[in-house]
C-alpha cells in the first residue's frame, strides 16, 4: 500500500498486537493490490478467471452489494478507465479520446463479474481495482486483531482512513479532524468518535491539469470522466470500515442530493460530512452531536 | 545639522512605535494548557505557562496513588503505586501525540486540543 500507516494502541500487550495487525494489513495489501504481480487481483485481471481466497471473495461480494446500493456510483470495474486516464503509477496523466472512453465504458459494471462458489470470472476486457474498498477491509481486520488481543483503545490511520478502536484510554471520544480540501494544513471541523471508521474521498489530492482544465481521479462510470457532482470532499462515518471506505467514493460520485436520499434510507448504517464546490458544509443529522466546526454548516434531515 | 536631528528623532519615533507594536501584538506567553483526567473525567485543567512555583496533585485509583508534579511549563508523573510504572517512566509531558497514561489507575495527562489538536486527521489520498 503506497500510503502511510500508523497504529497507536494503548494496553500492556499492545506491542505484539500492533505487529500482528500490521502484518495482516500488509498481507491483505499483497493479496488485493492491482499493481502487485503476486496479488490475486493482478492474476484475475490477467487471466480473467481464478479460484479465489476467502478474503478476495468476501470483499468482492461486499463491493457488488455496495455497487447495487449506490446504483453503480461505487464501482470496482474501473481499472480500464483509470488506466486510460493514466492514474496508475508509471503512467502519464492525459485526457483520453472519446473512442477510448467509449471502449473502456463497455467493460465497466458489476454485470461483467461472475462469482460461482469460489471461482471468479471476468468478461474479456473487464479488470478490477479494489483501491476504493481494500483499505477499509484491511482496517476492519486490523481493528479485529487488536480487539482479539485485548486492546480496547487504539487508533488506526491507513492513508487517510481512520479507525477508532474503543475510545481513548481515559474513556473520552477520539477526535478526528477533516482536512480542508483547499488547504491540507487546515480543517473543516472535527468528529468525536469511538468504535467507528472515518473515511474521506475527494478530488483535491490526485489530479492533473490540461488546457486549463482540472481532472481528478474519481471517475464517474456513467460518463467516463472525473465525477462533477458539485462536491470537493465526502467524509463517511460508519462502524463498518469497508462500507465507509466504499461509500466515501460512491457518495462523492452521487453528489449531495442523491447521497442525501441514500442516507435517508440507511441512516443507521452511516453518517457523512460533505464539502461542496462552493465550500458549503453539510452533515447528516445523525452526526450533529459529534461534529463541531468553526464554520457554519447545514444539517441534512431524513 | 538640522536634518540629522530630524532623522534621529524620526528613527527614534519609529523605534518606539515598533517596540510598542511588538508589546501590544504579541501575546505575553503562548498558553500551554494540559488536562488531567481520571476515569475519563476531567480532574483539572492547568495552563502550565501561568504556573509559578511548584505543585503536586495526588490522585487515588484502583492500584493506589499517583502523584503529579507541576512547575512552570512542566508536568510529570512523579510517583505512582501502579504495577507497571509506565506513567512515571514517561517523564515530562512533551508532545500532544504522547500523553502520560497510567492505564492501571486510569489517569491521563495530556495537552488540551487547541482548534486543530485532533487525535487524527482524515483526508483524500
Ligand atoms: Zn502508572
Amino acid at each position: 500500500m503506497d500510503t502511510i500507516m500508523t497504529l497507536t494502541a494503548y494496553g500492556s500487550k499492545s506491542e505484539s498486537a500492533v505487529k500482528t495487525a500490521e502484518s495482516e494489513i500488509n498481507r491483505l495489501d499483497t493479496l488485493l493490490s492491482v499493481q502487485n504481480k503476486n496479488s490475486e487481483i493482478y492474476r484475475l485481471n490477467r487471466d480473467k478467471t481464478i479460484s479465489a481466497s476467502a478474503d478476495t471473495l468476501n470483499l468482492l461480494n461486499r463491493a457488488i452489494k455496495i455497487y447495487n446500493m449506490t446504483d453503480g456510483a461505487f464501482d470496482i470495474t474501473t481499472e480500464p478507465l483509470t488506466r486510460i486516464w493514466g492514474f496508475y503509477s508509471g503512467l502519464k496523466n492525459r485526457v483520453p479520446s472519446e473512442n477510448e472512453i467509449a471502449d473502456a465504458l463497455k467493460t465497466v459494471g458489476a454485470e461483467h463479474i461472475r462469482i460461482d462458489k469460489n471461482n471468479i470470472t471476468l468478461d474479456r476486457n473487464t479488470s478490477l481495482d479494489l483501491g476504493g474498498i481494500a483499505k477499509g477491509y484491511a482496517s476492519a481486520r486490523a481493528a479485529q486483531i487488536l480487539e482479539e488481543n485485548g486492546i480496547y483503545s487504539a487508533l488506526i490511520s491507513l492513508g487517510g482512513n481512520i479507525r477508532a478502536v474503543g475510545s481513548k484510554p481515559d474513556g473520552s471520544d477520539w477526535s478526528v479532524a477533516i482536512t480542508d480540501p483547499d488547504d491540507n494544513t487546515q480543517q473543516v471541523g472535527t468528529l468525536s468518535v469511538s468504535n467507528t471508521a472515518v473515511v474521506t474521498s475527494g478530488g483535491y489530492q490526485r489530479y492533473f491539469e490540461e488546457n486549463g482544465q482540472v481532472y481528478h481521479h474519481i471517475l464517474n462510470t456513467d460518463t467516463g470522466y472525473p465525477a462533477k457532482s458539485g462536491l470537493k470532499s465526502v467524509t463517511v462515518v460508519s462502524e463498518d470500515d469497508t462500507l465507509a471506505d466504499a461509500l466515501s467514493t460512491g457518495l462523492f460520485v452521487m453528489g449531495l442530493e442523491r447521497a442525501s436520499s441514500l442516507y435517508s434510507e440507511n441512516n443507521t448504517l452511516f453518517g457523512a460530512v460533505f464539502v461542496t464546490d462552493k465550500n458549503e458544509v453539510y452533515i447528516t443529522d445523525n452526526l450533529k452531536n459529534s461534529f463541531s466546526s468553526q464554520r457554519s454548516f447545514e444539517v441534512i434531515k431524513i | 545639522m538640522k536634518t540629522r536631528v530630524w532623522i534621529i528623532i524620526l528613527s527614534l519615533a519609529v523605534l518606539v512605535c515598533a517596540v510598542w507594536w511588538m508589546l501590544v501584538s504579541t501575546p505575553s506567553y503562548p498558553s500551554k494548557i494540559v488536562g488531567i483526567y481520571q476515569n475519563g473525567s476531567l480532574v483539572e485543567k492547568i495552563d502550565l505557562n501561568s504556573v509559578t512555583g511548584e505543585r503536586e496533585i495526588t490522585l487515588s485509583g484502583k492500584f493506589g496513588k499517583n502523584t503529579i508534579f507541576i512547575s512552570h511549563g512542566h508536568i510529570e508523573m512523579k510517583s505512582a503505586e501502579c504495577p507497571d510504572k509506565i506513567c512515571v517512566k514517561h517523564g515530562a509531558l512533551e508532545s500532544s501525540g504522547t500523553p502520560i497514561v497510567c492505564l492501571p489507575n486510569k489517569v491521563v495527562i495530556k495537552f488540551e486540543s487547541s482548534s486543530d489538536g485532533a487525535d487524527a486527521k482524515t483526508g483524500a489520498v
